[in-house]
């Protein structure tokens, strides 16, 4: 018994040590600050109550960008989870260069956010704008210059960077699937769409309830490639959550009311993704 | 069986822990060895030196080498992060990691105020009587100095010497907005033959050309200087006709992605300056000498040929350009007396001896915000240097009073505002009164 307690904590002790350090104590600080004036530089820092919450709400923008980042997490949580699974279907189907176009269709998402940002942006303010001049497309000029073409570059750009991770979860998903099942369901003359309805998907619900935790949390956190893409702009039109947190710690120097915002955002995305995983987990299917 | 077991977790328990303790003491042992390597090292003062200006880094890092070659006993370290806002960010996680610099940089009155506890007081220094009139105004709080001013900048708009011969236009001759407008109206007729886009590149995304700069026109008339700025409860827009009148001008007469006016908040200084400017395809841009570096960047000929022109407010003044300090040295009073004094020596060093003025202004490109740099080795180099001087000694200048703005307003209220202005999203009116409205509220806190 002795022994097992000592093993216990020998393995559970050191990460438990660090997640202490790195997440829950600048969790509960953070906490703390979003009760106080803190202006980012140490020293005199004093307790304001509720203030910081009361003004977060009165501030439009935050709100603003509370509704752009549900329409954006929406959008690209479908438009990532379908790319993803047509591409896993695509490469399990046994072609010869299936392992290749794996790797192609993983690769966008070993570049940085902040990289991928600035290629992104490069490709729609001129390689966009050099087609739309080629071929006399008007909607392809004037790339990122409002809300509309903003939405949709980020969209685009967060579509073309998660797609082939999530792949990877459904590559896996779908080669757990037993040989037998796809080839009876065959013989009983169900045709391909069938069987990816009535196989795949029910028996690659663990799949799904794991990239779509991921895709939900991840658009709804999305950061740095909505820095470097369009920095919130034009007129802050485009400004997803966790850069109007930043932007008012960072530059309009408010650091409780960013706190405050913090911790409603980090409640937000709690509720939001535990939802999410407990209704899809319901529906799994045992094997 | 069993002594293996325990075996196995007293192994896995050392190696853990040994894992979390040398991650976690990495700098101690690092510097142990690095004395060990080297004798002086126990007696040198270290300097810790945390800048924002990233086109002096190779620079600055070689005036301090000769600034260590001369004093032995000192060892400075450079650390670089550029842009405003990064740096204000960067600069506050140093401070907060325990890891404080013992050089940082400051930019005007609302630093001062949010720093005060760790600014040492310069007004000792040999080089404050050495400043221009005004150019310690930002950093100065009750007569005490706590900032050496980095260097003069000043923009404008810069004009294409060899379009304008071309068009006919005589440059020198434009100090009112009256004969700006003429000459650009000129050259729009003339644009087929000259080879142009259009008269102007005007870059609506970047928040601070527009929030920050163009704003500083108007502004800098309202107020008086940045202290007065900085203290105002709220803003006017007194000449805010005359900003109006200088937006519309650049905007009118743009390049525009698409067409419309709201497609100018796709422009960024890349293409304003790198691509429309340096190939020619514009004759006019709103920036400032720092802008000499990237034109030369592209095309040496054209940076040579550059100068600049006023920015006039209607119904105040219509010659000058904004020429001001876009960032001052602060040394950390935390620090001990052998560090700061190594500081203040190597600044003043850098700023006032024979061998750093000509660091200051042939490596960095600076236009000195000190008196002393006379003869003929000390001559700003690039066209658009020459020219501010020229400006100055004219006296045509206004201050830069947007230091002065609450953090954040320019660039996040009124830049913002500016490019809902050209989107159509907004009147005039409406930018005028939402920028007054959020000053006031800045300024209630």
């Amino acid at each position: 018994m002795k022994k097992n307690k000592l093993i216990f904590w020998a393995f559970v002790g050191p990460s438990l040590l660090a997640f202490t350090l790195v997440v829950l104590a600048p969790l509960l600080m953070g906490i703390y600050y979003s009760f106080t004036n803190w202006n980012g530089i140490a020293a005199n820092v004093s307790f304001v109550g509720l203030d910081n919450y009361i003004e977060m709400f009165n501030d439009s923008s935050f709100l603003d960008s509370f509704i752009f980042t549900t329409k954006f997490t929406i959008v690209s949580v479908i438009a990532v989870n379908a790319i993803g699974f047509a591409l896993a279907l695509l490469v399990t189907r046994g072609l010869k260069i299936s392992n290749f176009l794996r790797t192609i269709f993983f690769m966008p998402n070993l570049i940085g956010g902040l990289i991928l940002g600035f290629i992104w942006q490069f490709i729609f303010t001129k390689g966009f704008a050099a087609l739309g001049e080629l071929t006399g497309q008007g909607w392809l000029l004037g790339w990122l210059s409002n809300q509309e073409t903003g939405f949709w570059g980020l969209a685009i750009l967060l579509a073309w960077k998660m797609s082939g991770y999530v792949m990877v979860i459904y590559v896996a998903g779908i080669q757990g699937i037993p040989e037998e099942l796809v080839e009876a369901a065959k013989i009983d003359g169900a045709n391909a769409w069938e069987r990816v309805k009535h196989i795949v998907f029910p028996l690659i619900r663990p799949a799904f309830t794991a990239s779509l935790f991921l895709t939900l949390s991840n658009s709804f956190k999305l950061f740095d490639p909505n820095l470097s893409l369009t920095s919130g702009g034009p007129a802050r039109s485009t400004e997803m959550l966790a850069l109007n947190i930043y932007k008012t710690a960072f530059t309009f120097r408010e650091m409780g009311v960013a706190q405050a915002k913090a911790v409603i955002f980090l409640i937000v995305v709690g509720i939001v993704t535990l939802t999410q995983v407990h209704f899809t987990k319901k529906g799994e299917v045992e094997m | 069986m069993k002594s293996k077991g325990k075996l196995m977790v007293i192994l896995s328990l050392v190696l853990v822990f040994g894992l979390l303790i040398t991650g976690c003491g990495a700098d101690d042992t690092k510097s142990t060895t690095e004395n060990s390597s080297d004798e002086n090292s126990a007696a040198k003062v270290k300097v810790n030196i945390f800048q924002f200006k990233v086109e002096v880094k190779d620079a600055l890092e070689d005036a301090a080498e000769k600034y260590m070659a001369e004093n032995p006993n000192v060892e400075l370290k450079i650390q670089t992060v550029g842009g405003g806002d990064d740096y204000g960010a960067a600069l506050r996680s140093k401070f907060a990691s325990g890891n404080e610099p013992a050089v940082f940089n400051v930019g005007g009155p609302q630093d001062v105020a949010d720093w005060k506890n760790k600014l040492e007081d310069l007004s000792d220094q040999s080089w404050v009587d050495l400043a221009y009139n005004g150019v310690l105004d930002g950093v100065t709080v009750d007569d005490k100095v706590f900032g050496l001013p980095f260097n003069q900048e000043g923009y404008g708009f810069i004009y294409n010497k060899s379009i304008f011969k071309k068009a006919g236009i005589e440059a020198e001759s434009i100090k009112s907005y009256a004969e700006l407008k003429a000459a650009v109206e000129k050259l729009d007729s003339q644009k087929e033959e000259l080879g142009l886009k259009s008269v102007f590149a005007f870059p609506a995304k970047e928040t601070w050309v527009t929030g920050l700069h163009l704003s500083n026109a108007a502004l800098s008339n309202e107020f008086e200087n940045v202290l007065k700025a900085y203290e105002s409860k709220e803003v006017d827009f007194k000449y805010g006709e005359g900003l109006k009148k200088l937006i519309d001008l650049q905007a009118d007469y743009a390049y525009k992605p698409d067409g419309t006016k709201g497609s100018l908040n796709a422009v960024d200084y890349a293409t304003q300056v790198e691509e429309l400017f340096s190939l020619e395809q514009v004759a006019i841009i709103q920036q400032g000498n720092w802008a000499y570096g990237s034109i030369a960047g592209i095309d040496k000929q054209v940076a040579q040929n550059v100068g600049f022109l006023p920015m006039p407010v209607v119904g105040s003044t219509e010659d000058s350009i904004p020429v001001g300090i876009p960032m001052y040295w602060a040394v950390n009073n935390a620090k001990s007396k052998e560090v700061k004094d190594a500081a203040k020596d190597f600044l003043s060093w850098l700023y006032t001896s024979e061998q750093g003025k000509k660091i200051v202004i042939n490596d960095f490109g600076f236009i000195p915000a000190l008196r002393g740099y006379e003869g003929p080795e000390l001559e700003p180099s690039d066209p658009l240097a020459r020219d501010i001087l020229k400006y100055s000694n004219q006296d045509r200048t206004m201050p830069w009073v947007f230091m002065g703005y609450p953090s954040g307003w320019g660039m996040n209220v009124l830049g913002t505002n500016i490019q809902s202005y050209l989107a159509g999203d907004m009147t005039w009116d409406q930018l005028v009164k939402d920028s007054q409205k959020e000053w006031a509220k800045a300024r209630e806190e």
